[in-house]
């Protein structure tokens, strides 16, 4: 039995028999096709080609790639569509009767050769682009017609060195346990989706494909973040209960998709998502959410050189918000660190980025990039019902450059004569205490407020939460929390206004009673959390909860809470 | 027939992205449009062609377009050309 340590993506465990995906390989076997076979390949030819066309303009319309990266995809497409590339092509089939893979392997080596043989050092060094084209071209091909995943069965746990978005989205729909790789994050794109799916997945494991041979067995324990190979037989054991265990609360779970977010008092608690990247919508709507309660938008403006434009923008946020129609859309405008968007500001290092140069402030010192994000915004919302929501709020003040800047955005698209609609709801996140503390006055000059706990804990307590000596000053259930959550949700109401709690402490099962019993109207979640979050609300009575409240509010430490709870 | 002759003035010379963005343009025309290095002639509608062409920095190559909109076909590659396609 070995033990590697990895980094866990989503909890939950898996255990199967150990898959090794090796990196796409091309292996092309040069073969002759019969005549009678020439008329198949060619009409291959055509229909492999635009199906591969087809998937080039999905990958241009993915905004989340640079412009660089659009102009490469866009260069594949033209070579496909290429009348040299396609007589040649059709004439080693029908005359040479190559196969089609044969064929463009064929092709593509001429070419590379003619770059290779240039004697021109920096156009020789071109090739690497013509190669780079070839490869793609033919894995495209390649891949449509042979699956990796064909053959591979249920009870396996795939291992491989990383892993693209849409090949997760492949495994889950084939039921595989699981899946581990040797690099990548835990908030790469691929890692966002397999959490939204609970899909077992660590990453990060390293040395992991030089310790393992396929069929081997494994484990995945996605709750404390290790892969175990060849475990003994107690240890299976153990996680065989686990496993069961989960699959049951998992089928019971599954049962509450249609129920509805109502407590066992009656009160209806609005249930909504969080989501990170367009393409978790898929989960939104397959657990029956209602809406999306937090979009980030800091993956549109992360790894790239350039902004996006306004149409880029326009185009996802419309997009998410016909999928959620009539659901609404709250999108946050852009929360990032200025450390994490320095390639594309000019940020100089923060002594202190915690308290510095992050959310709202960067937009407001940015009112160019600000404004396209917020016409982006306006926009869209002809086609659904958005929400525009603002981070890092301190107090009203920001509130109110914000409204004078939306005042602006709305009379520029008017004086363009470009369609939007201005019926929209503002909201602040509540996270900073200054903000807690005048969240009357805040409530009073908006539409809602959600409450952002990871960074409102932070901030109260003054406890920086990646920091792992400090971690026990890290409370949830600090007095001081549970008054600012007391505060704000009080103040909110006397101003008509509604309150929702969008950071982890509404994920939490252990939290969700006392946040009702506070008086939150709405709780979003990730994704993958939504039905075990419905289950808590439906079991919660807030009535009796309530009861509990004073006590609870009396308490002068966290533990004497927990203990309430 | 119209025919001019350009340099290639952008440094990294006919690489993939400018070489797409000769295409795209060509392409929108009815006019016969071919590209001449030396000896080589190649379609200027073909990204294959255009890329094998192989032209470096400093090189020259002549334009060449026949049909009813060569003027104009004429006139937007060869801005093309000057404005180095947008590098730097």
């Amino acid at each position: 039995m070995k033990k590697i340590k990895g980094n866990s993506v989503s909890s939950g465990v898996a255990i199967g028999k150990a898959k090794i995906i090796k990196k796409h390989e091309l292996y092309i076997e040069r073969k002759k096709i019969l005549k009678r076979e020439v008329k198949l390949e060619l009409s291959r030819f055509k229909e492999d080609v635009e199906f591969v066309v087809n998937e080039l303009d999905k990958l241009i319309q993915d905004f989340t790639y640079s412009q660089e990266n659009r102009d490469i995809l866009e260069s594949h497409k033209m070579i496909l569509k290429d009348p040299h590339f396609n007589s040649r092509i059709t004439e080693l089939i029908s005359k040479e009767l190559h196969s089609l893979e044969h064929a463009i392997s064929t092709y593509f080596t001429e070419a590379v050769d003619i770059f290779s043989n240039m004697n021109n050092s920096y156009l020789s060094h071109r090739v690497n682009d013509f190669e780079d084209i070839a490869y793609r071209l033919l894995s495209h091909i390649m891949d449509e017609r042979k699956d990796i995943l064909v053959g591979v069965d249920e009870n396996s746990i795939l291992l491989m060195e990383n892993i693209s978005p849409s090949f997760v989205t492949k495994v889950f729909d084939k039921n595989i346990q699981g899946l581990c790789t040797e690099r990548g994050s835990r908030n790469s794109h691929s890692s966002i989706i397999a959490r939204s799916m609970n899909l077992p997945m660590l990453v990060n494991t390293l040395g992991l494909l030089g310790n393992i041979k396929d069929g081997e067995d494994l484990i995945i324990d996605g709750n404390d973040g290790y892969v175990i190979i060849s475990p003994t037989k107690k240890v299976l054991e153990k996680y065989q209960a686990i496993y069961k265990e989960e699959q049951n609360v998992q089928k019971e779970l599954l049962k509450l998709i249609d129920v509805e977010s109502i407590t066992k008092d009656g009160k209806e608690i609005k249930l909504m998502s969080n989501i990170e990247i367009p393409q978790e919508i898929d989960q939104v709507i397959k657990y029956n959410s209602a809406g999306i309660g937090l979009f980030r938008t800091e993956f549109l403006f992360m790894d790239r050189e350039d902004l996006p434009t306004e149409e880029e923008q326009y185009k996802i946020y419309k997009n998410i918000a016909e999928q959620c129609k009539p659901n609404s859309v709250i999108i946050r405008t852009i929360d990032v660190g200025g450390d994490k968007l320095s390639n594309i500001l000019n940020i100089t290092h923060e002594e202190n980025p915690n308290l510095g140069y992050r959310g709202i402030r960067i937009s407001l010192q940015n009112v160019p990039i600000f404004k396209q994000q917020i016409k982006a915004i306006l926009r869209a919302n002809i086609h659904g019902n958005i929400k525009i929501m603002f981070p890092m709020i301190s107090g009203v003040d920001e509130l109110l450059k914000v409204k004078e800047i939306i005042e602006i955005c709305s009379k520029e698209l008017i004086n363009t004569g470009i369609a939007f609609n201005a019926n929209m709801e503002l909201g602040a996140m509540i996270e900073i205490p200054s903000a807690v503390i005048t969240s009357d006055s805040i409530a009073e000059e908006c539409d809602f407020l959600s409450i952002g706990t990871n960074d409102l804990i932070q901030y109260t307590l003054a406890v920086d939460r990646d920091n792992q000596s400090i971690s026990e000053y890290y409370k949830p259930l600090h007095p001081a929390v549970i008054r600012s959550l007391k505060m704000t949700i009080d103040n909110a109401h006397k101003m008509g206004k509604k309150v929702a709690v969008c950071g982890e402490m509404a994920s939490e099962k252990k939290y969700v009673k006392l946040l009702l019993a506070l008086g939150v109207d709405e709780l979003s979640v990730s994704p993958g959390r939504l039905l075990i979050i419905k289950k808590e609300i439906i079991d919660c009575d807030i009535t009796e909860m309530k009861s509990k409240l004073d006590r609870i509010l009396a308490c002068k430490t966290s533990k004497e809470i927990d203990k309430l709870l | 027939m119209i025919r001019k002759t350009i340099k290639i003035v952008n440094k990294l010379g006919m690489h993939a992205r400018p070489a797409t963005m000769i295409v795209k343009a060509a392409t929108k025309y009815r006019s016969e449009f071919k590209i001449v290095k030396s000896d080589m002639e190649i379609n200027g509608k073909s990204i294959m062609g255009v890329m094998t062409l192989a032209a470096e920095f400093g090189s020259e190559l002549e334009l060449v377009a026949d049909g009813v909109d060569e003027e104009f076909l004429i006139k937007e590659i060869a801005e093309m050309f000057a404005s180095k396609f947008g590098e730097e």
